[in-house]
């Protein structure tokens, strides 16, 4: 680290005005067009700033995020380097880092050791898994910018990446300030912008990279918004819609085969699940005789999927349930987790074979061929002129005054069937509502939508609690035939009573969540909005 | 968790300031965020880190909490190593915790809310048993007592352990040791015995050590392949093992 100070002496000190702003300013980044020499960065400041330059270096990084770029939407960059992974945030500094010698090919937060990188990742991540999204090899160098006193205030990095395979990427320039030394961060930026020319970096080296190796920069996303108008006609907007769920479905599929994380069937299943609701509200949309194949088709891949989720939710939620045991008794519960386990690797090969099958493949191809005929207007079904307007609204209004009629007849005797049935209902408003969102002023959209979800998070719960329970009852059989059954089916005996008193809570919810999905005011605003 | 500690010897010219810098700078790189607080009126830290030896406002205001830390914070020539920096008012810093009440917490209350952005912060303080001396005392979770191996150093660090109290986190070490003089050796040799919790560690007398003022940087960027910074390289290291899990 010896170093001379090979500095360019400025001819006079800039001023040294205290800043009051406590936080340094985030770094800027900037294309440069071709190669930046440090003595036209040391021209472009003198004589204000002098300028040191330091030896260059090489850096080989590996860029790492989940398939849907949970990093990247709050900024965040993973990064292995040097047998490290090391993660920072939107104004490049390090937030944590962690030894790992090889760059991992597939890595979820459990798998790192407790520690300041496991807690930082724990939140946007959960439970997905990161991945090599690309790999830089770069040239690095670090330009120390010096006030009178040769005191650096500003420090320049100029980055020249090169993907792996050769291609070269734009040069960077970031301008990092030093706390304390905003003023002067400022000035050495217009003075950089005036004298070399330079482009504010759209995205980031990472998404660049990404972009250059044919990826999408941030992930890709299963939403299902498309740009849609109230003219449109039905057929159209069904296509519209149906076409971006099919892609969310194929984008999914090859993560659910290998198995990379929980997350891939999950928004298979959930693009599926909201296909299917479309194919029911938009039904005259489309030709009858194809619907009817595809409903059934669509159907089973619905139906083939669901132990395997089912299983993952279990484990998912499995430390959040063993929570409601007594710690000591909690390491009981392991038997069970054993058998979840099992019947979840049993459960997948059955999905694997099922969903490599010509008939899944068809049930995509054949979907994507019709609703490419009734993009063309080649296809449709009794209402596919009918103005997608007129068929959303009547479609949301008849569907929001069912689900308060069927509410309002649940009492505290009501069975568990109604509140079933009822979030079927809800599940089929949420998704008409999150379809033709773009239709409507957000206004009424959003706060229906989050009294609905606040709804369907209690009736979610009711079911699921009753599922689950019922489940670890089916499973006793089988833990009475494990080494140590004993303490396991004590402990399995807790867990159910816990997840029925869970369910009893959700239920005790229910009242006040419906009254505030129900209240007059917002029956009013729907029946005027969706008229 | 932040830790906080503070250089500190009852007398003066033993290496505190040579140890709050380069244990810091070993600090930051080896990528914790750290902050020194040059406590010293002199500023010997402030000037080797190039930055002007000025606290809006003044010392007085800054122990009084009327002015925010935060905002005084430089950055230095090194990433993630910041310094609060040395303001000659600090001179009178016994004065202003005087006037203030409990006036030994003052410290600790300016730097309770740095603690989130910072891994470490190390306190270079002056020589002296005072307010400001026990204010280190009460904010420090450790201190760093660097001693020169001659006659008297063995009465200081007694009288030192009496001013702590806790001695469990008085880690001594040290300093300025001129290998060629038997005085320092025996001397060495005599108060290690005495007291096993010496570090092992110990700085030399090395012209490295003395460069730092000349050319105004740390001596890992002086000379890191010397004795001095080996030296305080295994100083860190140690440092490190024995603070409190």
């Amino acid at each position: 680290m010896s170093r001379p100070r090979r500095a360019l002496p400025p001819a006079r000190a800039p001023p040294d005005v205290p800043d009051s702003s406590p936080v340094s300013a985030p770094s800027e980044s900037y294309e440069v067009t071709g190669p930046l020499d440090p003595a036209a960065v040391a021209e472009a400041l003198a004589p204000a700033f002098g300028l040191h330059a330091e030896a260059p270096v090489r850096h080989a990084r590996t860029y790492l995020d989940t398939f849907d770029g949970r990093l990247h939407g709050p900024g965040l960059t993973l990064v292995h380097e040097g047998g490290e992974l090391v993660l920072a945030d939107t104004a490049q500094q390090t937030v944590a880092r962690e030894r790992w010698p090889r760059v991992p090919k597939l890595l979820l937060v459990t798998d790192l050791p407790a520690g300041p990188l496991a807690d930082a990742l724990a939140g946007p991540v959960e439970m997905r898994a990161l991945q090599p999204l690309v790999r830089l090899s770069s040239r690095e160098q670090l330009l120390r910018v010096l006030d009178g006193e040769e005191k650096t205030v500003v420090r320049l990095r100029i980055e020249t990446p090169v993907l792996e395979g050769g291609a070269r990427l734009p040069t960077h320039l970031h301008v990092v300030p030093v706390r304390g030394y905003e003023k002067q961060a400022a000035k050495v930026l217009r003075r950089l912008e005036a004298a070399l020319d330079l482009t504010p970096a759209a995205g980031s080296i990472a998404d660049d990279a990404v972009r250059a190796a044919g990826g999408t920069p941030g992930g890709v996303s299963s939403s299902p918004k498309v740009p849609l108008a109230a003219d449109d006609t039905a057929a159209v907007a069904a296509a519209r819609v149906s076409s971006r769920l099919l892609e969310v479905i194929e984008a999914n599929l090859p993560g659910t085969l290998a198995d990379l994380d929980t997350e891939y069937l999950h928004d298979f299943r959930v693009a599926v699940r909201r296909t299917r609701s479309l194919q029911r509200e938009l039904r005259g949309a489309f030709p009858g005789d194809a619907l009817r194949e595809a409903r059934a088709r669509f159907k089973r891949l619905q139906a083939v999927t669901g132990d395997t989720r089912d299983l993952d939710v279990y484990l998912l939620d499995f430390e959040d349930f063993a929570a409601h045991l007594p710690e000591a008794r909690r390491p009981d519960l392991e038997p069970l987790r054993r058998l979840l386990r099992r019947r979840r690797a049993a459960a997948l090969r059955r999905m694997r074979r099922e969903l490599r099958t010509e008939e899944t493949a068809a049930t995509l191809a054949d979907w994507r061929t019709l609703l490419a005929a009734m993009t063309a207007g080649e296809a449709g079904g009794p209402d596919a002129d009918v103005p997608l307007l007129t068929i959303a609204s009547a479609r949301i209004r008849t569907v929001h005054r069912q689900m308060v009629k069927a509410g309002s007849a649940i009492g505290d005797d009501t069975p568990a069937e109604a509140l079933h049935d009822l979030r079927k209902k809800g599940k089929e408003l949420r998704y008409l509502l999150e379809f033709f969102a773009p239709l409507y002023p957000a206004v009424v959209i959003k706060p229906l939508v989050s009294s609905l979800k606040a709804l369907q998070d209690t009736l979610g719960r009711f079911q699921d609690r009753e599922v689950q329970a019922e489940l670890v009852a089916s499973l006793a059989a089988d833990v009475h035939k494990m080494d140590d059954a004993t303490s396991a089916l004590m402990a399995m005996g807790l867990l159910v009573e816990g997840l029925h008193e869970q369910q009893r809570a959700a239920r005790d919810e229910f009242a006040t969540r419906f009254a505030a999905f129900a209240a007059p005011g917002q029956g009013a605003i729907v029946k005027e909005t969706f008229a | 968790m932040t830790r906080v500690l503070a250089t500190y010897n009852i007398k003066g010219g033993v290496g505190k300031t040579s140890a709050a810098v380069n244990l810091a700078y070993l600090a930051a790189r080896e990528g914790a965020r750290t902050l020194l607080w040059d406590l010293d009126p002199q500023g010997a830290s402030t000037y080797l880190f190039r930055v002007k030896p000025k606290i809006k406002g003044g010392g007085d205001r800054l122990v009084r909490g009327k002015t925010d830390a935060d905002s005084q914070i430089k950055g230095t020539d090194h990433e993630r190593l910041d310094l609060l920096p040395a303001d000659f008012s600090y001179r009178h810093m016994d004065l202003a915790l005087d006037a203030a009440k409990r006036p030994t917490t003052r410290l600790d209350r300016v730097l309770e809310p740095l603690k989130p952005d910072y891994d470490f912060i190390f306190l270079d303080c002056p020589p002296s048993i005072s307010l400001v001396s026990e204010s280190v005392f009460e904010a420090a979770d450790a201190l760093l007592v660097p001693m020169i191996p001659a006659t008297l150093s063995s009465r200081t660090f007694a009288q030192l352990r009496d001013v702590v109290g806790d001695t469990s986190q008085v880690l001594a070490f040290f300093s300025m040791v001129d290998g060629r003089k038997r005085l320092h050796r025996e001397v060495m040799a005599e108060l290690s015995a005495a007291y096993p919790e010496i570090l092992t560690a110990a700085i030399p007398a090395a012209a490295d050590v003395e460069r730092m003022g000349v050319e105004r940087t740390v001596v890992e960027e002086v000379a890191a392949r010397g004795r001095a910074a080996a030296a305080y390289r295994e100083l860190w290291a140690e440092v490190r093992a024995r603070l409190r899990p």
